[in-house]
Parts: C-alpha cells; sequence; structure tokens
C-alpha cells in the first residue's frame, strides 16, 4: 500500500489553482494590452474631425493601458478573484524585458552621446535628493531605517532601491510596505503630470526625457511618461534611469557600510563587497546595451533586410511596455497607504518637489543643448 | 536573524536588480528576474532579426 501524498500546499505555485489563476491572470493582461492597442488606433480615427479629435491624437498608449488596468482591478477587486490571478501581474518583468527590447530602437550613437549627461545628472540628483530627504527625515523624528528607504526610493529608483536598502540597513517589512505605497502613490500621477508641464513649459523632447527619467521614482512610470511626450523623450529618460538605477548597488554598499559601522554595529551585518554592487546591479541593462548594438549594425550593415525584424522588435517592446502599464493598474492598492502616517508622507512629498526643481534645473543645463538628429 | 528580514509582498512598481530583500542573499540556485528578462528580451529579439517571428503576426 503506498504512502499517501500530501496535497499541494495553497500558496505553492505549482498547486493546479496557482497555475490556473496565473494562466487566467496572463489572459487578462493579454486581454487588456489588445484592448489598448485596439483603442489607440480607433479612438483617433473616429473622433477625427470632432472638437475630441486633437485631444484623442495625442492620448498615448499608456494612458488607455493604465485606465483599462484600474478598472480591471476595480471589476476583479470587486468580484474577489483578483488576487487568484495576480500570480501573472508581473510588471517588474514585463518593464524589464520591455527595456531591452527598447534598446533595440535606441542608436547606440545615442546612447554613447547621452551617457556622459546622463551620468552626471543621475550622480548631482541622486546625491542632492537623498542628502535633502535623509535631512528632512532627521528634523521630522523618522527612524533612521525608514529615513534610509525613503532616501533611496524617491532619489534613485523607487521600490527596488527601497528593497535593497531595507536589505543593507535591516528595515522592518512594515517600513518597506509603507515606502512600497508611497511610491505608487507619486509615481502614478507623475505619469501624466510631467508631459503635462513639458507642454507648458515648452521643452525640448531631449530636456523632457532627461526630466523625466531623473525624476519619476519609479521605471515603468519613466517609461509611460516619456511615451506619453514621444519617442525621442522616451529614449533619452531611458538611458537616463537607466544612468540612475546603476547608482543604486552604490548606494546599498554605502548604506550597508554606514549601518554597520556606525548607526548598529552588528557583526551580523555582511561587510559590503564588490559582489554586494554586482548583486544589486540591473542585468537588465547589460540586455538594453546589447540589445542596441545588436539593432546599431544590424541596421547599418543590412537596413533593408534588417528593417522589418527591427519594426516587428519595436511592436513587441510595445506589447510588454502596455502589459506594464496594465499590470500597475492591476497591481494597485490603496491599503498599504494607511498606515503610512502623515510624517513620511510629508518627506516624500517635500523630497519629491525637490527632485522636481533639481531635476528640472540639471537637465536644461545638461541636455539643453543635446540634439538626438545630431547623434 | 533572517526571519527578521523583510521581504516583499507587496505589488506594483517596477524595478532593477533583485527582488531579493535579505541583507545576506544566499546564492540563486535560479536564474534571476533580471536574467529572465535579459535573456528573454534578446531572444525575441533575435527571433524577429532572423524572421522567426513573421512580421504581421505581432500588431
Amino acid at each position: 500500500m503506498s504512502a499517501p501524498t500530501a496535497a499541494p500546499a495553497a500558496d505553492d505555485v505549482t498547486s493546479p489553482q496557482r497555475v490556473t489563476g496565473t494562466a487566467l491572470g496572463a489572459l487578462v493582461v493579454l486581454g487588456l494590452a489588445a484592448a489598448t492597442r485596439f483603442l489607440q488606433s480607433a479612438v483617433p480615427e473616429l473622433t477625427a474631425g470632432t472638437a475630441f479629435g486633437g485631444f484623442a491624437e495625442a492620448v498615448e498608449y499608456p494612458v488607455y493601458a493604465i485606465i483599462l488596468g484600474f478598472a480591471a482591478n476595480a471589476l476583479l477587486s470587486g468580484a474577489n478573484v483578483r488576487d487568484r490571478l495576480a500570480g501573472a501581474f508581473k510588471t517588474e518583468l514585463f518593464i524589464k524585458t520591455g527595456l531591452v527590447l527598447l534598446g533595440s530602437t535606441v542608436l547606440f550613437s545615442v546612447i554613447v552621446s547621452a551617457a556622459g549627461p546622463a551620468i552626471v545628472q543621475a550622480l548631482l540628483v541622486v546625491t542632492t535628493v537623498f542628502g535633502f530627504t535623509w535631512w528632512l527625515g532627521g528634523r521630522l523624528g523618522l527612524d533612521d531605517r525608514l529615513r534610509a528607504l525613503l532616501s533611496s526610493a524617491v532619489s534613485i529608483c523607487g521600490v527596488s532601491a527601497a528593497i535593497a536598502a531595507a536589505g543593507a540597513v535591516e528595515a522592518k517589512r512594515e517600513q518597506l510596505v509603507y515606502t512600497a505605497g508611497l511610491v505608487i502613490l507619486f509615481a502614478v500621477p507623475s505619469i501624466f503630470l510631467l508631459p503635462f508641464l513639458v507642454e507648458r513649459l515648452g521643452l525640448s523632447a531631449e530636456v523632457a526625457g532627461a526630466w523625466i527619467g531623473g525624476n519619476i521614482d519609479t521605471t515603468a512610470a519613466v517609461v509611460a511618461s516619456g511615451a506619453i511626450v514621444g519617442e525621442g523623450a522616451l529614449q533619452i529618460a531611458t538611458i537616463v534611469k537607466s544612468a540612475q538605477n546603476v547608482l543604486m548597488g552604490v548606494v546599498a554598499v554605502a548604506l550597508t557600510a554606514w549601518f554597520a559601522f556606525k548607526v548598529d554595529r552588528s557583526a551580523a551585518v555582511d561587510k559590503p563587497s564588490l559582489r554586494t554592487l554586482w548583486d544589486r546591479f540591473p542585468k537588465f541593462v547589460l540586455g538594453f546595451l546589447v540589445a542596441s548594438v545588436v539593432a546599431t549594425v544590424a541596421a547599418t550593415s543590412a537596413p533593408e533586410a534588417s528593417a522589418e525584424g527591427l519594426a516587428t522588435a519595436r511592436a513587441l517592446r510595445d506589447w510588454f511596455l502596455i502589459a506594464v502599464f496594465t499590470s500597475i493598474g492591476l497591481e494597485f492598492r490603496l491599503g498599504s497607504l494607511k498606515d503610512a502616517g502623515i510624517r513620511p508622507v510629508g518627506v516624500f512629498a517635500a523630497a519629491t518637489v525637490v527632485n522636481l526643481l533639481v531635476g528640472l534645473v540639471l537637465a536644461v543645463l545638461l541636455f539643453g543643448g543635446f540634439s538626438l538628429d545630431g547623434v | 536573524m533572517a526571519s527578521q528580514r523583510p521581504r516583499l509582498t507587496t505589488p506594483a512598481a517596477v524595478e532593477p536588480a533583485t527582488t531579493e530583500v535579505t541583507a545576506t542573499p544566499r546564492r540563486a540556485r535560479r536564474l534571476s528576474e533580471d536574467w529572465v528578462a535579459t535573456i528573454l528580451g534578446l531572444s525575441l529579439l533575435a527571433l524577429a532579426l532572423v524572421g522567426a517571428i513573421p512580421a504581421g503576426l505581432v500588431p
């Protein structure tokens, strides 16, 4: 008589329920992406010649995708099935893959030309905003660990930077949840606010991209906002954001050292090392660079033969990015913000304003004379 | 000490690097999400360039 086998745990990723839920969730994401693609072309056609026509022409796919994501979130949450499908809402995987494919649409010469000012901007923005947030958090009496999370999140790249900092300083889970909630709360409106301000201020695509890339906290929101402004802004925003993301490893190492040797002299904390730097390095940036090199070589050595393939890669990029924006809408939760308290919100808000102003000044100074046409 | 490490399960926001929250990350026994995305993206690009993904297939 064979021994009875235990039923798989409900949270086991290979359990039938999880697999079915994830598969259905993937269909939801795919369906919403298809609906976005449809609206992207149908709405301008249907409204051409009407008073709404001009506005419809300017609405880019991130807008439709996020709105559809929010709507689906409300429907699925109301039906109490959202969590069962959430395994497919892979925002991080979609954005990383989309960014690798985005590399194929950026000439390597653009990356080389923009890298210098992008790195300088990233260093200055991260230093200034991290320092301001750390100082203000201290003045308002926030816990040192929460200060580290907020400073990293607002100055570098949102939740991942907060995660890296949380590991470095041994933060509490609740502090990480607060920070993640604040990042989303401020990032989503920024997607639409910055393109609006770009138009009001009459910024060039290059300066707009640099401002967006150096300002908005999450990579997905940077891509969404850049896409709303235009292709040129999207390219520059991606390069600037990538430069900023790379600094996350450096900051994680610095925080580890600070907390280990100054704040919390615990022998259990790992000493910072090059391994830590490599662990925190955003590997998909390498994919972005390789894709750019491959596409540049293909486009310059065999332009006719590679044109169709590069167009397909661009379409794939758009689908992955649309999936990102719908997943942002699907995953959004207000609940995590309820326990945040007012002081961290105040610090984050003030830091965001400083980031906006510092980022704008640096974008104008470093990218004011930069032109994609000349590259 | 490892049990006190915060683990992220909150959704959204998108970002680079690992999703490990521990201060002492274990050696990964499987590919990280960063590498999965990199391999997936470059594979799709390669398939598109060699024509394995037909032009009209991706609207």
